[in-house]
């Protein structure tokens, strides 16, 4: 195919640009992250395993291996285990576990947070260990009152003997010589008496009173702040540097070119970013700068039709259908980039003291932000603390960790504590972000409304090989820079040449029984850094198989919601949400002017169906109401659960809206919010959210609200207007 | 020099007097409630009361503040002494990330003060100024709506007697 994708610099290079030899020893990665627990106060009680702390005076604290970015984790997590433990989420002293073999998520195999898992991975292994733990404190309790177990049992925390009640603390020291049981019998679930039941998170104090404390609140004497001046083109280098103005301004008291730029050092964040302003910089130039918005579709264009695709998957007999039809439908969907945007900007504090350091963030990954601080530092990671703060926000942007390299570099050449904020202007500029797509959906359907045949395309760069990338030396730091390149580009290749990259063309048939299928794929990458946004493939694909199957009902006559029914005989789970939305459709009273949308799709194991109501006045789409029906097999925190639908319908408004990173010479032209608007207040819809618990272990929350609302939003306006809008954001015209 | 009220106590700030009100109140009076979003009066995040009124202090130069009365998230009410939004904004589950809420909470708080049975349309133009990026947008309303109605059924049941 022709060479579309223009080579990527990548942000490895972390050797020390600044202050000194970078000494990397040949400790093997994961030595010390064998090591002892990260828990403060170790000696303090009992310590049964890496997630539970039991004191004497009964404090409870539960270590949670996941973070906290407002998808409600500490409180559904300190829930499960809980439950078999016995004590109220909310008598549990709850905090954020430090790196630490231990607190690895079972599927990711690293400590990350992500992909919507963590409350369906640690399901199990959280009920266990409560389970066990629980166990072992009747034992012990059991032995101290020379009792048997059985005559013992437990409240919120507390032994139960005939009329006496005994707390857990009361225990801990027999505890501590016992064996921990590991197969105790978990309860069934008419049992539960936390998991299901309404109660308020366990953030929500702090977070209502200004003092929960997030990244950007760390605070340590004599720090200085840091603000970077990074490549307005990603991946171009510092040519020449003119500091002179910047030097004399006031409060300036370092200008330090670091590996992702140059960074100004101030006694106050506002100093240094305004100071940063001033610099002047050659950037050598990077294929990149020729990129601007047209360019991207036309490449994607030419890419779709060289049609030389990878097949990603292949069932059934499309081509021969296709050839004996004469009424397939094709249509082209395009989606653009788009930036998290997470209210507080990423941000950390490092703190070296000799062979000593102390990080303050709040990232989706302390193991790597751990290993990147060794890496940079070349400090031994048993001397790295990592104090993972709340996180302002996630969204999939504070999985990439470049930000810590940074920190670790001004540090180092200004050998005092310093904090670092990207401004809201480095935050949409210099960022990562979701990938643009142009999407070729082809289809026919039979008189029944089953699709005979469905063939999915999609251009775009892909995300998993830019995001490995960047995680490699946060989770081997002890490899070389020139292995991990050599890794990063080979990811890269396999999956522009060889396998499709699954976040490429996730959802773009799973959530329908289509017999005769293909899905394919073409990699067009302009090296514009990449990564996950909530709901990954799914938060374009869903747009561009809603939209269609829409389109097919409308051709076919068919009634949207019965179309999809009649595509999801194999999917149970899906069958009961269309039926409860046809349901609930049938008795909505919509407005004179109104109209509604539907959209259905499955990601990360749960499934969902959102029925949006929209209404079109003078060109401008207003969405009055959005009605979500979720299927999360238990929902954990039902009211967790509904507001992560909720926020996942309105973050994926702002992306069918008025979503929008475009390039011109390579450079993304949004800036702050006047230009990357983001859904508010007066144009927030009433949300319906329905949830049907099917039972069995709790599925993915956090991001697949975000898919169909984009599509059921087009939908609508369709209904509303006879136009089919097939980009993103939506625009009447 | 710059004397100003804060919280109700009487404070001196002697550094650079173009220091946006935000900055000094984080990082000389250590009050890390309110939070830094866009640095350019957008998004909220940094709404503090000066004089009782909404104000974005991004960018508001310390200068502008000075024998003024400023009331920070902290100054409203403290988790033992919570103000009535503080305990709805709790009663309804609103944060979720929590990044933005205290630009909410101030924001609601300035238009209760001066509207206490607030409807929805003026809830939705006085907070139209606070983003939040997790979408709580009718969580807030619900819970602000709850503490109006409090006001109303007050006003009402006084009047009524």
């Amino acid at each position: 195919m022709t060479q579309k994708n223009l080579s990527r610099r990548r942000f490895l290079k972390t050797a020390a640009v600044s202050g000194g030899g970078l000494v990397i020893g040949i400790n093997l990665p994961g030595c010390s992250f064998n090591g002892s627990l990260p828990i403060d106060r170790a000696d303090d009680g009992f310590i049964p395993n890496a997630f539970v702390q039991i004191t004497a005076d009964n404090r409870v604290t539960f270590y949670c291996p996941s973070d906290e970015m407002g998808q409600g984790i500490r409180t559904g997590l300190a829930t499960i285990i809980g439950e078999e433990l016995d004590i109220h989420p909310q008598s549990m002293n709850v905090v954020s576990a430090g790196s630490h073999k231990d607190y690895v998520n079972p599927e990711f195999g690293i400590q990350l947070t992500g992909g919507s898992n963590a409350i369906r991975v640690f399901w199990q292994p959280l009920r266990q260990t409560g389970a066990n733990t629980r166990a072992l404190i009747l034992k012990a309790a059991a032995q101290d009152l020379g009792v048997t177990a059985e005559q013992l049992s437990t409240d919120n925390g507390y032994i139960i003997f005939a009329d006496q009640r005994f707390p857990y603390g009361h225990f801990v020291a027999t505890a501590a010589t016992l064996e921990l049981p590991l197969h105790t019998a978990l309860k069934s679930a008419d049992e539960f008496r936390y998991i299901g039941k309404q109660f308020a998170r366990i953030d929500a104090l702090a977070k209502s009173t200004g003092t929960a404390e997030f990244g950007i609140d760390a605070d340590v004497p004599g720090m200085v702040y840091a603000v970077v001046v990074r490549a307005p083109v990603a991946g171009a280098k510092v040519l020449e540097v003119d500091s002179t103005d910047v030097k004399a301004m006031p409060g300036i008291t370092a200008v330090v070119p670091i590996s992702s730029g140059i960074a100004v050092v101030a006694d106050a964040f506002w100093r240094a970013n305004k100071a940063a302003k001033k610099l002047r910089i050659t950037w050598d130039t990077v294929p990149l700068a020729s990129v601007d918005n047209e360019r991207v579709r036309a490449d994607f264009e030419a890419a779709l039709a060289i049609n030389n695709d990878l097949e990603a998957t292949q069932e059934g007999d499309v081509r021969n259908v296709f050839a004996v039809s004469s009424d397939a439908v094709e249509a082209d969907y395009f989606t653009p980039f788009l930036a998290h945007a997470p209210l507080e900007p990423v941000n950390a504090t490092l703190h070296i003291q000799g062979d000593q350091a102390d990080l303050w963030t709040g990232v989706q990954s302390v193991q790597g932000a751990q290993g990147l601080v060794e890496r940079v530092t070349g400090l031994p990671r048993a001397n790295i603390r990592v104090h993972n703060l709340y996180l302002g926000g996630g969204f999939g942007r504070r999985g990439t960790l470049t930000h810590l390299v940074e920190v670790c570099e001004v540090a180092m050449a200004v050998n005092r504590p310093v904090q670092l904020l990207w401004s809201r202007e480095n935050d949409l500029q210099n960022g990562l972000y979701r990938p643009a797509s142009l999407m070729r959906l082809k289809a026919t359907i039979e008189a029944n409304g089953r699709v005979s045949a469905w063939h999915a395309r999609r251009a775009g760069g892909n995300i998993s090989g830019d995001t490995f990338g960047n995680m490699l030396p946060a989770m081997l730091p002890a490899l070389p820079d020139s292995m991990l390149n050599g890794l990063a580009d080979l990811a890269e290749y396999i999956f522009s040449n060889w396998a499709v990259d699954p976040s490429s063309v996730e959802g773009l048939h799973e959530t329908y029984d289509f017999a005769n299928k293909i899905v394919s794929h073409t990699t067009v990458d302009h090296g514009l850094p990449l990564t996950f946004w909530r709901s990954v493939g799914h938060s374009y694909t869903a747009f561009a198989v809603e939209s269609m199957m829409d389109e097919l009902a409308h051709k076919g006559g068919h009634d949207p919601i019965e179309l999809r029914l009649a595509n999801t005989h194999n999917k149970p789970r899906m069958q009961t949400l269309l039926r409860e939305a046809k349901t609930l459709r049938e008795n909505m009273t919509v407005p004179e002017g109104h109209y509604l949308g539907v959209a259905a799709h499955s990601s990360f194991f749960t499934d969902v169906v959102e029925i949006a109501e929209v209404s079109v006045e003078h060109q401008q789409i207003r969405v009055h109401r959005v009605t979500c029906i979720a299927d999360v097999g238990t929902a954990v925190n039902p009211d967790i659960v509904k507001a992560q639908l909720e926020g996942a319908v309105m973050f994926g408004l702002t992306a069918a809206l008025h979503g929008s990173i475009d390039l011109a010479q390579g450079q993304v032209q949004q800036s702050n919010f006047h230009d990357y608007p983001i859904l508010r207040m007066d144009e927030a819809p009433a949300i319906d959210v329905v949830l049907i618990n099917s039972g069995g272990d709790p599925t993915g929350i956090g991001e697949p609200g975000v898919p169909p609302i984009a599509p059921a939003v087009a939908n609508a306006v369709f209904h509303a207007t006879g136009q089919r809008l097939r980009e993103l954001p939506l625009r009447l015209g | 020099m710059i004397d100003f009220g804060l919280n109700g106590e009487n404070v001196r700030f002697d550094g650079d007097a173009e220091t946006p009100l935000l900055w000094v109140i984080r990082d000389r009076f250590k009050l890390k409630g309110s939070k830094f979003g866009c640095g350019a009066g957008l998004c909220g995040a940094c709404t503090m009361h000066v004089d009782g009124v909404a104000t974005r202090t991004c960018i508001l130069p310390v200068s502008a503040v000075a024998g003024k009365q400023i009331t920070t998230i902290e100054g409203l009410g403290t988790p033992d002494a919570m103000h009535p939004l503080q305990e709805a904004w709790v009663e309804h589950n609103v944060p979720q990330c929590g990044y933005c809420q205290s630009g909410q909470i101030m924001s609601a708080a300035a238009l209760l003060a001066k509207n206490p049975d607030a409807d929805a349309a003026s809830i939705d133009a006085a907070l139209a100024g606070n983003i939040c990026r997790c979408g709580c947008y009718p969580r807030i309303k619900a819970a602000i709506l709850s503490v109006a109605e409090l006001s109303y059924d007050a006003t009402a049941l006084e009047s009524e007697t």
